[in-house]
């Protein structure tokens, strides 16, 4: 099992809350952090970002993205989480991660969540579609 | 400077998503590309939320046709990993050896096809005979040659007879021959060498930067394999190695699938020889799942299946998040096409393994002349081969 004390140390307080498994860590990091957090990740440690998974719950439109650190077979779970569900908004990791253009994309349309600084912010699968789509993936639907 | 933009797609019938590929063409040179998807967004993960955890592992199996056991696999990681669930070890050599049977049938479709876009038919015909012993010996093992329903949380649905290891193991010495003399034909053709080497150039940094995976990325020099990375199933109690090159252009492509393949058979001939001996379960009974939060991923042929499953207690996942490796391959294009001549352009599209028959597809842009003419990629590509085997001769 890979320890992950070196990274939490590291982050110190910008990590509000952790769950912490074999082989995994599931983080949270305000909206301010992320690019940071992103860039230590993908630029000091070397890790691989393998997608990002957005989800509505409760609490509001969280975004939890899934890096790889595949030396170690580890994963480095940044989540953000946006309360306002009717204006979700957070930085984009793009400028610093390029293979997050996609992905990122993808969520905005399915869940409306706004990636600021994000370079090309179109949908990536609804563009074409024949119907007016919005927010498929909304489960209570609170942005109509 | 006038440019010209050639419309490539959107339907491919061989990929699970279709795609749309806008060539922007400076005379005979791509100068930029631009790619759309979401013509067969099915909803899968939405639809997910709405089944059970075993519905989803049959829901999973049906989105790609080629690749069809590997989201069940990483599916089923994902489902095991939010309660470090144990499988017995057979399930595990069993797992193992559809996986790399898989791997096996996929890389020499690919092959096949990527002979039959360059003008390389007998190197089509030859792959995707000896593919069909592959696809007999998953009649043998699971009773269908494609979606075999094999997988289930805590090991696997259904046990390979002990009597017909024998015969599978007399398939595979049989297979191991032919794909021999396949690999020897393709790799020591000078008119393919020419042909391939240097074309659709993926650098090392690119391959980096877009977090591409499988041979895509190993082909560009980057050592990753889920298999070695996390190894789970029955990866860390067998030998194979990964294989890696530096060169990160279609040949090289062409080079690690084929020497992977014979990784795969190696594999999957150490699985059959463990299934003689070791006996015991093959599925642990799993109730149920905990409220948590898991994550799966398996090498599938094209790379890192990703899924990530949320769960509240229940017997339905919250959240099912699925990403299959040509969603991170396929954005390479943006470094791996510009500055190729269009004739190279098939190839190179091609070489990451996404879906294809769109190259059939004729296309009209305009000449010198302003004029209309056809143009046809598949055409193009394979009268660049033939010239040079006319200029070699």
């Amino acid at each position: 099992m890979h320890n992950y004390d070196e990274f939490i140390s590291l982050m110190g307080n910008k990590i509000l809350s952790k769950i912490e498994k074999q082989k995994r860590l599931y983080f949270e990091v305000g909206n301010e952090n992320i690019i940071e957090v992103a860039d230590y990740l993908f630029n000091k440690l070397g890790c691989r970002l393998s997608t990002a998974t957005a989800t509505e719950t409760y609490q509001g439109i969280e975004v939890l993205y899934h890096f790889s650190h595949d030396k170690t077979g580890d994963y480095y779970c940044p989540r953000v989480v946006m309360k306002d569900k009717n204006n979700p908004k957070m930085n984009s990791i793009t400028p610093i991660v390029r293979g997050a253009e996609w992905i990122e994309r993808e969520m905005s349309e399915m869940l409306g969540i706004t990636f600021e600084g994000h370079p090309r912010p179109e949908p990536l699968l609804t563009g074409n579609h024949p119907q007016n789509i919005k927010v498929p993936l909304r489960k209570w639907r609170s942005n109509g | 400077m006038d440019k010209n933009v050639i419309p490539v797609g959107p339907y491919h019938p061989l990929l699970e998503e279709a795609e749309y590929f806008t060539l922007v063409v400076d005379g005979e040179t791509v100068v930029d590309i631009d790619l759309e998807i979401g013509w067969m967004h099915r909803g899968h993960e939405f639809i997910s939320e709405s089944k059970t955890f075993t519905q989803s592992i049959y829901l999973v199996e049906r989105i790609c046709g080629i690749c069809s056991t590997s989201h069940p696999i990483a599916c089923v990681h994902a489902i095991e990993d939010v309660d470090n669930i144990e499988i017995p070890l057979r399930a595990r050599y069993i797992r193992t050896l559809i996986g790399e049977l898989e791997r096996i049938h996929s890389h020499l479709l690919w092959l096949g096809l990527a002979g039959h876009f360059i003008g390389y038919d007998t190197l089509w015909m030859w792959a995707w005979k000896y593919r069909e012993p592959v696809l007999q010996m998953f009649e043998i093992i699971s009773g269908n040659r494609n979606h075999y329903g094999m997988m289930r949380v805590g090991g696997v649905a259904k046990d390979v007879d002990p009597e017909k290891v024998k015969s599978l193991l007399d398939i595979m010495d049989e297979i191991e021959k032919k794909i021999e003399m396949i690999a020897k034909a393709a790799t020591d053709d000078p008119v393919l060498k020419s042909r391939l080497k240097g074309v659709g150039v993926l650098t090392k940094k690119d391959a980096i930067d877009f977090c591409a995976v499988g041979p895509t990325a190993r082909a560009s020099g980057v050592p990753i394999d889920v298999r070695k990375d996390e190894p789970n199933d029955a990866y860390d109690l067998v030998d194979f190695k990964i294989i890696v090159t530096e060169n990160g252009d279609v040949f090289d492509k062409t080079v690690v699938r084929l020497l992977e393949t014979f990784e795969s058979i190696k594999i999957c001939k150490q699985c059959l020889e463990k299934l003689k001996t070791v006996n015991g379960g093959i599925i642990n009974n799993v109730k149920e799942i905990s409220p948590g939060e898991g994550i799966g991923r398996y090498e599938a042929p094209r790379g890192e299946v990703f899924h990530y499953v949320r769960t509240d207690g229940t017997n339905r996942p919250v959240r099912h998040k699925v990403r299959a490796p040509s969603y991170v391959n396929i954005p390479t294009f943006k470094a791996s096409c510009k500055g190729i001549p269009v004739a190279d352009a098939l190839i190179t599209l091609a070489a990451v393994d996404p879906c294809y028959c769109c190259t059939e597809r004729s296309l009209k842009i305009r000449d010198k002349n302003n004029e209309p003419y056809q143009l046809d990629l598949l055409k193009l590509s394979r009268e660049k081969t033939e010239q040079l085997r006319r200029q070699m001769k």
